[in-house]
């Protein structure tokens, strides 16, 4: 959401016209809640947690200086390169899924219907809890009792144990949430491509353009900065992976899906280490800025047609 | 908008402050018990009624939350310092919150109190002291032993008594799994002609997925097979997890997954083995004697228990108990020793032992218990006869850092049932990091 | 919002849809993929305990029942319900449910309300160190939350504030970058003439705020709210962490108490599809009395994408 907007050029020239320059103390009425939350639940405990990673601590007695111990094991502990690994392979599964399924849905309802139920429908996923979510596929996944088996065996196949087999345990958790959020990232697809002047289709389809093409060659290109919006909320929001884990593999079956939001909440409130943790998320804070970085060089090169 | 956010937000405060209101203590103490298991929440409820009748000040408030998050939410509370004031607490977990200085020591209260320690079966009070501290009184034991399909026996023709077990051919337990195994086709596991890939009914549901003792399978018939987890039990410093002879059970169990007899580990319901077996889709399985309502009340199938199978040192259960410790940090320190002591005492695990659902601890109570099943109709006698037989049994091991311990030996165990690595490799790895996690201090 | 925008018919009617027909199975099939694992909930939860590891694969079961929604909300006593093949376990749904809406409540009233202002005074007001502000704000977004959750838990924990309403709640319902982020990007772009008007008229940047501004952005605003409200509504994670306690237990945490009861059995399926069934009902409420609401602005965020 960041980055594409950053991109845009920022129009605030000047304040309310026919003011005096300075709104010092009403802004800072306006801004009193906000910079206190800010600074009480933000700076503060990103200060606490810099300094936590540098100790040893877990939770009951008081916090131990280690210097930078902490890093030094992170550096050699072959679980935090393995959930950084699963993490970057599950990421590219959902958002690769919620992707493609999503456009393509979003050209279908685009081309085909304006209908209102449909839509609402779609996005009923997204509003079903992550945990609720995650039990119920669970269940539906299971190996022997599930519905999707039942499905596979009536239809002369093997069963398989989606979550239980290291092959397909993650895939499948990609999978149930690029279930929970493709109607979302559909939707705002779709109102992207609503913005398509339909002019521009109506012409294709007076040179006789099939609606393939069409979708190549006219809704793609123009959809360009909604897409790149929904790619970068999808990647933010994927990276935080932790609930259908914790409810259906636990990390397993060896650490397949062990991922790294995971993994932290394991050290820290499972292993009481809560210095290592904090470690761990320092890392992941840099890791992730230097991605945003590389991202945002890469996205600020892709601007709509429109514009 | 204004006014209707004001409105919102003014009614929602109002009703936080409401719900969020502290409890009144009506004089006396209310102390919190915690426990996981629903099932016996009914009886402990009892104990603590009687309890209150003749401690009037004191009252007692069960909380129940189940095992998949009872040992999360007891950390949490610690660590806020809100932990309930007497806790149940199993061996293998308990070191975990002495080295972080959460229990009590009851020592002095024992030996002022004079609590007679030879009540309880031999063996479980001497688990709860750590350098001649106590922090626990037990509450009840468990042993181990095979559960099967009463029918189903019947009509493969098996006799589930007396079954021998080693880790070459299985004995007559892998003999008895495979008759139990049923093709799709109708053909059971031993007859020519039976099909692996398309199995109806195995003819073991074996609890796999078991930590780093096994408790439920491995671990029972490892030290059926000479196998011994630790140096000194409770609070060795040693494991011999790279031993052969935990290498061979475990090959032999991955074996069972290859010839047909049990679901492959990557096909493993999620949803355990008594899901399994009421299904139908399952012959037999290992289980506790914690287990045994579940499966004798079961209204899907009907069950019966059976003895472990003899290895080749003989037949070994793991046996296993649990106490309740008292938390530290409590505020009531005198009202919660009484509470344990009652606990501990005759009083309580008669009740719990007429309402026939775990064995207790002292062995006057046990046998009582055993009467209540006898008189519903449930044959459980077994369970007492492995924990009398001389030999019988083995302790779990307790020791420190049993959660870095379960986690490591339980990976190094599912890449063994994945087939990723055999037995010996996987294990031998494993019991390297483990021991060094007491190296590292 | 471009609801009304029509399709051009350039080709006859019959012939299009005939050509339209792959199209719109895929649509439906995207359409049941969405809803049949709420269908197979509904199933579960009407199956009777006890007949689930033998009736679970028809499309309904062989004795449908009540009595699993019954013993999540509490209707029946503890034997009724162990007998139902549900663990003993004591439910309360409803205080559950209370704390959940008033988690969700407080933190999306509040929290919209006091970034609204703030994002206000971002794109409006003059004040020194406006833009240094703003930018520290925005590299707060680029933080991975987890970052800032296991000190956040220390500091509630340190507060004495775990387990209780105010530990809940702290950290989010003063601020989230986002919302300020959002809502400045969003009065950023809105014209200046109404409010110019009302400033002519002598009026104060708190009056135009209250009286001006805010009704006009109720889209944007309602927007960011239910955004919001799903977002707490389905937090798992921080309730779990602060708030395990059965009084300050949110809906997401307690679906844990139908998991295994001891090592060994397996989870009560019925039951937490019952609950999880009663979990859902708020949401589909949503989209029945707010279907367009919802659907407009999501379509709302992706315009302003």
């Amino acid at each position: 959401m960041t980055t594409t907007t950053l991109a845009k050029p920022a129009t605030v020239t000047g304040a309310v016209p026919g003011r005096r320059r300075g709104d010092g103390r009403v802004a800072l009425a306006f801004l009193a809640p906000v910079l206190i939350g800010f600074a009480a639940f933000y700076v503060y405990p990103a200060v606490r947690g810099a300094w936590y990673s540098l100790t040893d601590w877990n939770l009951l007695s008081d916090p131990r200086f280690v210097g930078l111990g902490n890093y030094a094991e992170l550096a050699g502990d072959p679980l935090f390169w393995n959930s950084l690994k699963v993490t970057a392979y599950y990421v590219v599964l959902t958002v690769g899924m919620q992707i493609t399924i999503g456009l393509g849905l979003a050209a279908l309802l685009h081309r085909l219907t304006r209908s209102l139920v449909l839509r609402s429908l779609l996005v009923v996923p997204w509003l079903v809890p992550n945990v609720t979510s995650a039990l119920l596929w669970m269940w539906l996944l299971d190996a022997n009792l599930g519905f999707l088996n039942h499905l596979l065996t009536s239809l002369g196949l093997d069963n398989q144990g989606f979550l239980t087999s290291p092959e397909l345990a993650m895939p499948s958790v990609a999978a149930v949430n690029a279930w929970g959020a493709t109607g979302y990232t559909t939707l705002l697809l779709y109102a992207g491509m609503l913005l398509v002047p339909p002019q521009i289709y109506e012409a294709a389809a007076l040179d006789g353009t099939g609606e393939v093409r069409t979708f190549f060659r006219i809704t793609l290109p123009l959809i360009r900065p909604i897409l790149a919006f929904v790619l970068v909320v999808s990647l933010i929001d994927s990276f935080q992976l932790f609930d259908t884990v914790a409810v259906t593999t636990k990390g397993g079956p060896v650490d397949a899906t062990r991922v790294v939001y995971y993994y932290i909440y394991e050290e820290a409130f499972t292993h009481f280490k809560m210095g290592y943790a904090s470690a761990l998320a320092l890392s992941l804070v840099l890791i992730l800025g230097l991605l945003t970085f590389v991202q945002m060089r890469l996205l600020r090169a892709s601007r709509s047609d429109l514009a | 908008m204004k006014k209707a956010f004001t409105a919102v937000t003014a009614l929602l405060l109002t009703a936080a402050c409401g719900g969020g209101g502290g409890s009144a203590d009506g004089g006396g103490v209310t102390l919190t018990y915690a426990l996981w298991d629903d099932v016996q929440q009914g009886a402990y409820q009892q104990c603590a009624d009687a309890f209150h009748k003749a401690n009037p000040d004191i009252t007692i408030k069960i909380s129940q939350s189940a095992w998949d998050q009872y040992w999360q939410n007891l950390t949490t509370q610690m660590v806020s310092g809100g932990a309930p004031d007497v806790i149940t607490m199993q061996a293998s977990n308990y070191p975990q919150f002495v080295a972080n200085g959460q229990l009590l020591d009851i020592q002095p209260m024992v030996t002022a109190d004079k609590v007679d320690l030879s009540q309880y079966w031999p063996g479980l009070a001497g688990l709860w002291v750590k350098d001649g501290k106590r922090y626990g009184l037990p509450k009840d034991w468990d042993t181990i032993a095979i559960v099967y399909n009463v029918d189903m026996a019947k009509k493969a023709g098996v006799d589930m008594s007396g079954l021998t077990w080693n880790p070459a051919d299985g004995g007559t337990f892998e003999k008895a799994i495979a008759r139990l195994t049923v093709d799709a086709n109708g053909r059971r596991g031993d007859e020519p002609g039976f099909d692996k890939t398309k199995v109806a009914v195995h003819g073991i549901v074996p609890e796999l997925n078991d930590g780093s003792q096994g408790q439920n399978g491995w671990g029972d018939l490892a030290v059926s097979n000479g196998f011994s987890f630790i140096d000194k039990n409770p609070f060795g410093t040693r494991y011999f997890y790279d031993s052969p002879k935990l290498a061979e059970t475990a090959d032999w169990f991955r074996s069972l997954a290859d010839k047909g007899y049990a679901t492959p580990y990557d096909k493993t319901s999620s949803l355990g083995p008594d899901t399994m077996l009421n299904a139908g889709k399952g012959a037999l399985g290992i289980t506790g004697s914690w287990m045994i309502r579940t499966y004798l009340d079961s209204k899907s199938q009907k069950f019966a228990f059976a003895p472990l199978p003899t290895g080749p040192q003989g037949r070994k259960s793991a046996f296993n108990g649990l106490a309740d410790v008292i938390y530290a940090g409590t505020e009531h320190k005198d009202a919660a020793w009484k509470w344990v002591k009652f606990l501990g005492s005759t009083a309580c695990q008669d009740i719990v032992a007429d309402n026939a659902v775990v064995f207790p601890a002292i062995t006057s109570s046990a046998d009582r218990a055993l009467k209540a099943h006898k008189a519903a109709g449930r044959d459980v006698q077994l369970f007492v006869d492995e924990a009398k037989a001389p030999g019988g049994t083995f302790l779990l091991p307790v020791s420190d850092h049993g959660d870095e311990i379960n986690q490591i030996v339980s990976t190094a165990m599912e890449e063994v049932w994945l087939g990723r690595k055999d037995a010996r490799t996987a294990l031998t790895a494993a019991n390297q990091k483990v021991n060094a996690l007491f190296s590292g201090g | 919002m471009n609801a009304a925008v029509s399709v051009s018919e350039p080709m006859s009617v019959g012939r299009r849809r005939l050509r339209r027909l792959p199209a719109w199975i895929c649509l439906i099939v995207a359409i049941v993929i969405s809803l049949f694992p709420l269908y197979w909930m509904l199933r579960t939860a009407i199956t009777p305990g006890p007949e689930l590891p033998s009736d679970n694969a028809g499309l309904l079961p062989r004795h449908p029942t009540l009595i699993n929604f019954e013993r999540v909300l509490g209707l029946v006593s503890r034997d009724e319900a162990r007998a139902a093949g549900g663990s003993g376990a004591n439910l309360s749904f409803f205080l559950y449910l209370r704390n959940s809406v008033l988690y969700t409540g407080l933190i999306t009233c509040l929290q919209t309300i006091f970034c609204a202002m703030a994002g206000y005074a971002f794109a409006r007001l003059r004040f020194r160190g406006r833009d240094a502000l703003f930018n520290v704000f925005v590299a707060a977004l680029m933080v991975p939350p987890i970052f800032t959750l296991l000190p956040n838990f220390a500091l509630v924990k340190q507060l004495g504030w775990l387990n209780t309403y105010q530990g809940l709640v702290a950290p989010s319902l003063l601020m989230t970058p986002f919302a300020v982020f959002f809502l400045r990007q969003f009065f950023l772009g809105i014209p200046r003439d109404v409010e110019q008007a009302a400033f002519i008229d002598g009026a104060g940047p708190w009056t135009v705020f209250w009286r001006v501004v805010l009704p006009m952005t109720k889209g944007p605003l309602f927007t960011l709210a239910l955004t919001t409200a799903v977002w707490t509504w389905n937090d798992y994670l921080w309730p779990l962490l602060v708030a395990p306690g059965e009084d300050t237990r949110v809906l997401t945490a307690a679906l844990g108490v139908f998991l295994k009861q001891s090592p060994n059995t397996s989870p009560d399926w019925t039951g937490l599809m019952a609950g999880s069934a009663l979990s859902v009902v708020p949401v589909l409420l949503l989209v029945v009395f707010f279907g367009r609401r919802l659907v407009d602005s999501i379509q709302f965020s992706g315009m302003k994408g």
